[in-house]
């Protein structure tokens, strides 16, 4: 036999092997599809989503609401900052969420907060889903409002008026939030964080933790 | 039926098979697997089926949090099919050579008309220009994302093609530019001319899948042999080959991709597909 059949046989002997055992082994198949194909990769599309910051009652998978969510909105609103470890606009945007709510986190870590924002209490949450636990996990998207798919995403969750009764309601912005400067994604996570205060002082009295 | 014909079929049905992931409210969920793509394309793509290969790599080498498995998964998918078929992904299955390949006419005769686009394959530091795609692969997708961050996802002019054009296309008003996209455009816009002016332009110069797979030619199973003791040196197999390739002193060429033109062109049958088990 040739030495070269000998060194094809031999290379696909330990290429099929390794495939086959990472396939088998690993999570690299699902790690492969949930975090690159089926997220939606803003860096491969060059574009930032539009941030349209209406508040909605309807999940956006028709999940209830998690357990987590429901209770805390009894004290305050709730923001949550979604991020997977490997992700530039995340690695962006960390610093202004620092900012704003006084906090600091590593980008691996999962964290859970009560802050004060501009003397009102806003329960904070930096989930990193390449760590969270499966209720956070599966938080995601259910406020994946725009389905976008994509990270880094701010949802923030508040009460509102709705047929007769006061239920959560939330919004989310994707991204760099579409705005090209540090001050304009600054300003438009505040005013984000401002709409859903302002909600939640106006209809608190009437939530009612299920 | 022609190789011609045989690569056009093969070249639809990869086209077909890769872009099964589009959705279809009630009709069709669409396919998403977790596999890597042995040729170009980009998940970013809203009918993709698997991931591009380079993003996978990326984010495994990502300001050096090395992620083995996203280094080695794709790395292991391009190998398989390299050992097996050499570079002949390129030639009869990626969607991006399909697209050259419809291209392709223009190159070849507006080389006829301006002959200072002949000139630039017949240019001695041409075979150099070859290079440039390992260095693409090399700089832009592993060492500046381990240094700085995502540099070709962001720039890809097949991202632009397949992902940014029909994602703005099927949701206007929902996304804006970010920093990268004029860069990118401006990629995108001097692919477009590439292959329109040199056939197969970006597969031979700038493709980093290509360069992946290009030194799989040396030891693949499959490759084009030519019998150059009964060669005649006509050079008719030279002129139709799309890489441009001096095919009569051919011995398994890293830039082959085994397209065939070759074989259908050769007057006295010397060049053939050949499998060495």
């Amino acid at each position: 036999m040739k030495t070269i059949a000998v060194v094809q046989i031999a290379l696909l002997i330990i290429i099929s092997g390794a495939g086959v055992g990472m396939l088998v082994y690993t999570d690299v198949y699902d790690e492969i599809h949930d975090t690159i194909v089926s997220t939606l990769c803003l860096s491969c599309i060059k574009l930032d989503p539009v941030s349209r910051l209406d508040f909605v009652f309807e999940t956006a998978n028709d999940k209830p609401h998690p357990e987590f969510v429901l209770k805390n909105l009894t004290t305050g609103p709730i923001f949550i900052e979604y991020r997977t470890d490997v992700c530039a606009a995340c690695d962006d945007m960390a610093p202004i969420v620092k900012e704003i709510f006084h906090v600091s986190f590593e980008k691996t870590d999962t964290l859970y907060k009560l802050v004060d924002y501009n003397g009102s209490t806003v329960h904070f949450y930096h989930i990193n889903l390449d760590h969270a636990t499966q209720e956070q996990e599966d938080s995601f998207p259910i406020y994946d409002k725009d389905h976008r798919q994509g990270v880094p995403m701010f949802v923030i969750i508040t009460v509102k008026y709705h047929r007769g009764i006061i239920e959560p309601c939330y919004t989310a912005a994707y991204g760099t939030v579409g705005q090209a400067t540090e001050e304009g994604r600054k300003q438009l996570l505040e005013d984000m964080i401002d709409d859903g205060l302002n909600l939640y002082e106006q209809n608190k009295a009437g939530y009612k933790y299920p | 039926m022609n190789l011609r014909f045989k690569r056009l079929i093969s070249q639809v049905f990869f086209l077909f098979f890769t872009n099964l992931g589009f959705k279809i409210e009630n009709v069709f969920p669409g396919i998403k697997t977790g596999f890597c793509y042995p040729l170009f394309l980009c998940h970013a793509c809203p009918a993709a089926t698997s991931a591009c290969p380079l993003r996978a790599i990326e984010i495994g080498v990502f300001k050096g949090n090395w992620n083995w498995r996203f280094i080695l998964w794709p790395i292991l998918i391009v190998s398989f099919v390299g050992v097996v078929t050499g570079r002949a992904i390129c030639g009869w299955a990626c969607p991006i050579g399909l697209l050259q390949r419809v291209t392709g006419k223009v190159p070849q005769k507006l080389k006829k008309k301006y002959p200072v686009l002949k000139k630039i394959g017949q240019l001695r530091i041409e075979p150099f220009f070859r290079y440039i795609k390992y260095i693409l692969f090399l700089g832009l997708v592993v060492i500046i994302p381990i240094y700085i961050g995502f540099m070709f996802t962001d720039v890809c002019p097949i991202g632009f093609l397949v992902g940014t054009i029909p994602i703005s296309v099927l949701d206007p008003g929902g996304f804006t530019p970010n920093e990268f996209y004029y860069i990118a455009l401006t990629i995108f816009v001097l692919f477009i001319i590439l292959i329109f002016i040199i056939e197969r332009g970006w597969c031979r110069y700038f493709c980093p899948i290509g360069a992946m797979f290009a030194p799989f030619n040396k030891i693949s199973i499959y490759y084009i042999n030519v019998n150059k003791d009964e060669c005649v040196h006509c050079n008719a197999c030279s002129l139709v080959c799309p890489m441009a390739i001096d095919i009569p002193n051919m011995n398994r060429d890293p830039e082959c991709i085994l397209c065939g033109k070759c074989i259908d062109k050769c007057p006295k049958n010397v060049i053939s597909f050949e499998r060495s088990i």
